[in-house]
């Protein structure tokens, strides 16, 4: 998980928590899907990535990232960018993801 | 804002009628076997037995399998399904040819009415397969899963030509053995070729994701792939040319490849990050459990102990019955709650996540309704099984009842499922955003 920007890559990453996974019930920063937070000028770029490559979910993660960034930051131009680089590993989920999937 | 890249999920309409098709079958099947207990007092080749038999697994498996497919397929290859208009054509072949094979078997008509049923699901299975290959030629990267689910369909259409050449041999008789030989052949290359590899295939995919698990090595997959392939091509081969009597070894081939899988799943479970395991797994759990019997049945019917006859046949019975109504059924009332709910809920609220809260897609069943389905699917089976080993109608009527009763439970949580609309959503009133 990396941020350019600290001081809004907190807000993005802390609205990201909106977005739950479906499946599995917890948070997609959380389960540690989102990878790079920048800001170029008025353009902000989320790099986040799926539990697996084909994921029917990728459409509906990416969609429902752009629409809440877009509505917490509506000056700035959100652009969301799905990547398979590095491959995903539940090693990748948080503590607090931890503690979520035991109770699901 | 971009729009990044497009799921390659099938419309809707494409894979929800096979639930709903299913399920219907189910309940079918279950009444059926209401009005059959008489049947289980002989040999499989019972009229009644054939049409519980074909609507199990064509009505049934593989009308849900389909349907499943179409959504997973995607998932297991990355990319987009060839055509969703050969898909709901092959949905109205196999729908059709299931009703009209059903009605031929249970009167016994084996004249025009079996021949155009044959038909209708060998064009169905046709269909599937160039469906399958197509899209399979697309994936960005060939995996064992694929080499399972493409060899899956094939068999299915091996299966289907054997059936529909018995279906011509019952009015122009002109294969040189009896019947029940070809029916012989026909069950197994079904039940181990098409619904023992597919589910390897999807299995191998879905239940190490469904467990947060990322198993690193296919090795035990790929032996699994070639040990159940050689078994199956072997047991073929002598069946039809040779008898030499070693049925042992093919079943051993077979079960061996069936044990690496399940080998596999538990190193899956061994390294999984989700603890908690909800309904649909318990029952996927059951089901891979329930495997062990008609393996362990296969091996004792092909190791030429002298058994009387009257044990033997009714040996064979229960061999059929856990297969299509143990192990296959018990997986399809399971993961149908991992993957209906799931496909519903991207296709009512993906427009809307982000925006406005939404319920989860385990929010959208009865958990209530799932667990008694399980309560009455288990205590029915218990009960068919002894039935119909002692060939005691009583308890072969009261498995019946159970099945019925969670064939019921099943359908009312599947069509509230496909049913459900997205309402009354409420925004976001997250931190301080300007919601």
């Amino acid at each position: 998980m990396e941020t350019q920007t600290p001081d809004i890559g907190r807000e993005v990453f802390a609205t990201l928590k909106y977005i739950i996974d479906p499946e599995i019930g917890v948070n997609i920063v959380d389960l540690g899907l989102v990878y790079k937070v920048s800001l170029e000028g008025d353009q902000l770029n989320v790099e986040l990535t799926l539990t697996t490559p084909g994921c029917p979910m990728s459409n509906t993660i990416i969609m429902a990232s752009e629409q809440i960034l877009h509505k917490r930051f509506p000056s700035l131009d959100v652009k969301v960018e799905l990547v398979w680089s590095p491959v995903w590993t539940p090693d990748m989920i948080s503590e607090e993801g931890l503690r979520q999937l035991e109770k699901n | 804002m971009s729009t990044a890249t497009l799921s390659n999920s099938p419309g809707k309409w494409v894979v929800l009628p096979h639930y709903a098709f299913a399920a219907l079958a189910f309940v079918a099947l279950s009444m059926l076997l209401l009005f059959s207990t008489d049947a289980f007092g002989g040999h499989y080749f019972h009229p009644k037995l054939l049409t519980l038999t074909h609507v199990a697994v064509l009505g049934w498996g593989t009308m849900v399998i389909f349907g499943a497919l179409y959504q997973l397929l995607p998932v297991v290859l990355e990319g987009r399904l060839y055509s969703e208009r050969l898909a709901l054509l092959t949905f109205g072949l196999l729908g059709a040819g299931t009703i009209l094979l059903a009605f031929s078997f249970w009167y016994f008509q084996v004249g025009g009415l079996m021949h155009a049923a044959a038909c209708l699901l060998f064009t169905s299975f046709l269909l599937f397969n160039v469906n399958v290959i197509q899209t399979a030629r697309k994936a960005p990267k060939w995996t064992i899963e694929a080499d399972f689910i493409v060899s899956s369909a094939i068999w299915l259409l091996v299966t289907g030509l054997v059936g529909l050449l018995m279906a011509l041999n019952f009015t122009i008789p002109f294969l040189p053995e009896e019947h029940v030989h070809y029916l012989q052949l026909h069950a197994h290359v079904g039940m181990v070729g098409w619904f023992l590899l597919l589910i390897i295939g999807v299995g191998a995919k879905l239940i190490p994701m469904f467990l947060l698990a990322h198993p690193k090595e296919s090795r035990k997959l790929h032996w699994a792939y070639n040990l159940i392939n050689g078994g199956l091509v072997l047991f073929i081969f002598d069946h039809l040319f040779f008898n030499s009597g070693l049925l042992l070894l093919y079943v051993s081939l077979i079960g061996g490849g069936t044990a690496l899988f399940l080998l596999y799943l538990d190193d899956a479970r061994s390294a999984r990050q989700r603890q908690s395991t909800d309904l649909g797994m318990k029952q996927t759990f059951v089901a891979l459990g329930l495997l062990a019997l008609p393996l362990a049945l296969l091996f004792l019917i092909t190791s030429r102990l002298e058994l009387p006859q009257a044990l033997l046949s009714s040996v064979y019975l229960v061999y059929g019955v856990s297969v299509f109504l143990g192990f296959i059924s018990a997986l399809i009332l399971g993961q149908t709650f991992k993957t209906l709910p799931f496909i519903v809920w991207m296709h009512a609220y993906e427009n809307h996540v982000g925006r406005f809260k939404t319920p989860l897609p385990k929010d959208l069943y009865s958990e209530q309704l799932l667990r008694w389905q399980n309560v009455f699917y288990l205590l029915g089976l218990a009960l068919l099984l002894t039935g119909v080993l002692l060939k005691a109608q009583v308890l072969i009527l009261s498995g019946a009842i159970g099945f019925t009763l969670a064939s019921l439970l099943y359908t009312a949580n599947v069509f509230q499922l496909l049913l459900h609309k997205a309402q009354n959503l409420q925004p976001f009133t997250y931190g301080n955003a300007n919601a």
